[in-house]
């Protein structure tokens, strides 16, 4: 790195012109890009950042400057709090049981078995649904009275673990959470399974040849090679649990009692049922910063190991 | 050299993002002018009946009825059509419970339509505060509708809405189910409580709930509330004169519901059922629930999911608790659907007009004897036995409680079914319910 920047540091020196050419160029393509991030992106944090000054509404023109004072109000609200742990435990859960479970069904998909096709289709089935129809779906699975889950457990003897998943506060972030989870592992399955199907024959050939089990091809050939893969899709999947919203609002719209809220859930509830966009938007701002201190960690997390691999 | 003009640039470009970003100032400059004073939305008014001749008009209006209520409202649409040739009117149909927030979206932004459905109330209030909502008093006449239906749109002596129709909160029941276990329709709560010992042994869940909607358990503690505190309790504490929430009626009340839940009152996990997904009048249907405390408006559901089931469906009013205040024939109920004009909108005279016709007896008539309301307008003539019954009850009763989520403000509203859901899920004892909704109504209620 340090010696492309000085070779371009003489190359200024010597052919200023050129440089000029260049800057056009560049700003030419990334201009566009910038225009649309910037008003979608940029100034919408900032704008987010302005709101959550304020008392405000959101309906009228009256707002109220009242400076930090909804963040000191966030800070003392039991109700963040609970949603932020419920995020961080969506965050475990995904990292935890989406990416291993898409990777077993990634790598179940090259085993030598009859009706692969079937399987491939099946299995990247629940990514292909609407998020509502997903969410209706598992109420009626974890219904209380006649779901099919409590159904099934009373068929295989197992009545003492019937209760009502959703209906509970003790399980019902579980269940969602599962549900979240079932319907997100295909998709990395999918990511998973191209970058599989990348990996040279050659390298396995080999290793037949010096005679390795399956667990040392996979050990010392398939994982390896997955890894920046699982790297982006841990990323994908930490952002993706810290701003998740639709099956919580659609299964318990943050109930029974808040126990099932994310921030993202109670950020809406706040701003849209509550009309306090002030405080809607610092829980915004809030979820934005946690999410950008987060990433920073990962990539830096990321950084360090290419380090020691090099 | 490289590094700064760089910086020049992209201070071009955000200058340029700032002037892309205008449409919102220029938003809450028209908000300005709409809102000056009246006469100017009045001569605006007449700008657009003058050009009406030569230029066509286009009314948006939002409501949320659906099935037989919705062309109901489509007729009326059609009707004013007819009467108003150049005028046309885009109606958009939108879902219960996304619709509050759409409304407060497109009234921030700035693009809200011109005719807007509500349940007046706290809910209409805050708009009406925000000066978002045309003053109608002028245009409609009061006298066609009934007192404690328009009372709900009326703030300070003005009119911002007119209703077509009311419903009241009965208790509904399954008859066969009554008449199985040789039960009567109880008179006290006495009788309700044995009521629900028959039930629960024989394991018939007594009340179908789904109470992850919320406002549906809302009904238990408000007619708690009224029949132990008596009809002027929740106006003492909502006004601040007298009673408040954390008054020993209202504990008393969050205790009689946990009494419930204990007896088995309710079905496994109520809170996480969901009222629009018909998950309790599945069991209602099945016959795995006996009784449901619900608006009017379950007569239509059955109509339009199980039609046999009407035959078996009774109602009783809630039943009067000894020593309480309150009357059995004091009810729960609301108003529904209120039509409004946005400040917004372009044609406010035209709009008016328009809601008239929305709040005709016609209209009314027409969802009374299909979609099973109770007309807000008088004189309607019922068709439908059980709407005949209801009304008479509504005429007769001493006085009605309006629901409290929809009278209170947003925040408190939401303060009060949180809490109303943690008493059913005995996450929260009554007293601390009750201090929580208190304290918020300090907060809220104070200003």
């Amino acid at each position: 790195m340090e010696r492309t920047d000085d070779l371009k540091i003489v190359k200024v020196k010597n052919v200023p012109k050129r440089k000029n050419k260049d800057t056009w160029a560049i700003i030419g393509f990334i201009a566009p890009a910038f225009l649309i991030y910037g008003v979608y992106v940029i100034y919408s944090i900032f704008m987010t950042f302005y709101y959550s000054l304020f008392d405000w509404t959101g309906i009228d023109s009256n707002m109220v400057f009242i400076g930090l004072e909804n963040y000191i109000a966030l800070f003392r609200d039991g109700v963040f709090w609970t949603s932020i742990q419920n995020n961080f435990l969506l965050v475990i859960a995904s990292l935890f049981t989406q990416l291993p479970i898409g990777l077993i069904m990634a790598l179940l998909l090259f085993s030598p078995i009859k009706g692969m096709r079937l399987f491939r289709s099946v299995y990247f089935m629940p990514f292909l649904m609407s998020t509502v129809a997903i969410g209706i779906l598992f109420i009626f699975i974890y219904e209380g009275n006649y779901g099919l889950l409590n159904s099934v457990l009373g068929v295989i003897g197992l009545e003492s673990l019937q209760t009502a998943w959703i209906g509970k506060e003790s399980t019902a972030i579980w269940a969602v959470i599962a549900t979240v989870c079932w319907q997100f592992a295909p998709f990395y399955m999918i990511l998973f399974r191209a970058t599989i199907v990348g990996i040279p024959e050659e390298l396995y050939e080999a290793a037949d040849i010096d005679g390795a089990t399956g667990w040392q091809r996979f050990k010392n050939i398939t994982l390896p090679l997955l890894m920046p893969i699982i790297v982006t899709s841990a990323i994908l999947s930490v952002i993706g649990s810290l701003k998740y919203f639709d099956l919580i609002y659609v299964m318990t719209g943050g109930g029974p009692n808040n126990s099932t809220e994310l921030m993202a859930t109670y950020m809406y509830k706040q701003t849209f049922t509550n009309f306090n966009m002030g405080y809607g938007s610092s829980i915004s701002f809030a979820m934005f910063i946690i999410a950008f201190i987060v990433t920073l960690f990962i990539l830096f997390g990321d950084k360090q190991r290419k380090g020691n691999d090099s | 050299m490289f590094g700064k003009k760089t910086l020049w640039i992209m201070l071009i470009a955000i200058m340029l993002l700032i002037v892309a970003c205008g449409p919102s100032d220029e938003t809450s400059e028209n908000e300005d002018n709409t809102g000056e004073d009246s006469s100017e939305t009045e001569n605006s008014g007449d700008d657009s009946e003058a050009e009406g001749d030569e230029e066509e008009i286009t009314l948006i209006l939002w409501h949320i009825e659906t099935g037989p209520s919705g062309e109901a409202i489509e007729a009326a649409v059609d009707r004013f059509e007819e009467k108003n040739p150049n005028v046309t009117v885009e109606v958009s149909q939108q879902e219960n419970d996304p619709y509050k927030s759409q409304l407060s979206v497109a009234m921030g932004g700035g693009n809200p339509p011109d005719v807007f459905h509500s349940w007046g109330g706290g809910w209409l209030k805050q708009f009406v505060d925000s000066d978002q909502v045309v003053d109608i008093t002028d245009s409609v006449d009061a006298s066609l509708y009934n007192e404690a239906a328009l009372s709900v749109s009326t703030f300070e002596d003005s009119i911002y809405g007119a209703p077509v129709s009311m419903d009241v909160v009965p208790v509904f029941y399954n008859k066969e189910i009554f008449e199985e276990y040789g039960i009567e329709e109880p008179e006290t709560y006495e009788d309700l409580l044995g009521i629900v010992e028959t039930l629960t042994s024989n394991d018939i869940t007594p009340f179908a709930l789904a109470n992850q909607t919320k406002w549906t358990g809302s009904f238990y503690l408000m007619y708690m509330a009224e029949r132990l505190g008596g009809p002027e309790l929740f106006n003492e504490a909502f006004e601040r004169s007298g009673r408040t929430f954390d008054d020993e009626a209202y504990i008393e009340a969050g205790q009689k519901i946990q009494e419930l839940v204990e007896m088995g009152a309710f079905p496994e996990g109520v809170n996480g059922m969901n009222y629009d997904t018909g998950q309790s009048r599945q069991l209602l249907y099945t016959n795995s629930a006996a009784m449901m405390v619900m608006g009017g408006w379950l007569v239509n559901n059955v109509r339009d999911e199980m039609p046999e089931f009407e035959e078996k469906l009774g109602f009783f009013l809630f039943p009067s608790i000894e020593g309480g205040e309150g009357e059995q024939n004091h009810v729960v109920g609301g108003v529904s659907p209120v039509f409004s004009v946005a400040k917004q909108s372009e044609h406010p005279e035209m709009a008016a007009e328009l809601v008239n016709e929305l709040a005709s007896l016609e209209t009314a008539t027409q969802l009374s004897n299909n979609a099973g309301s109770i007309s807000a307008v008088n004189g309607v003539e019922y068709e439908d036995p059980y709407i005949q019954e209801m009304s008479d009850i509504l005429e007769s009763s001493e006085a009605m409680q309006t629901y409290y989520d929809q009278t209170l403000p947003p925040e408190l509203a939401q303060t009060h079914l949180d809490t109303t859901q943690a008493i059913f899920g005995l996450s929260m004892t009554p007293e601390e319910a009750m201090a929580e909704v208190e304290e918020k109504a300090k907060e809220v209620l104070a200003e």
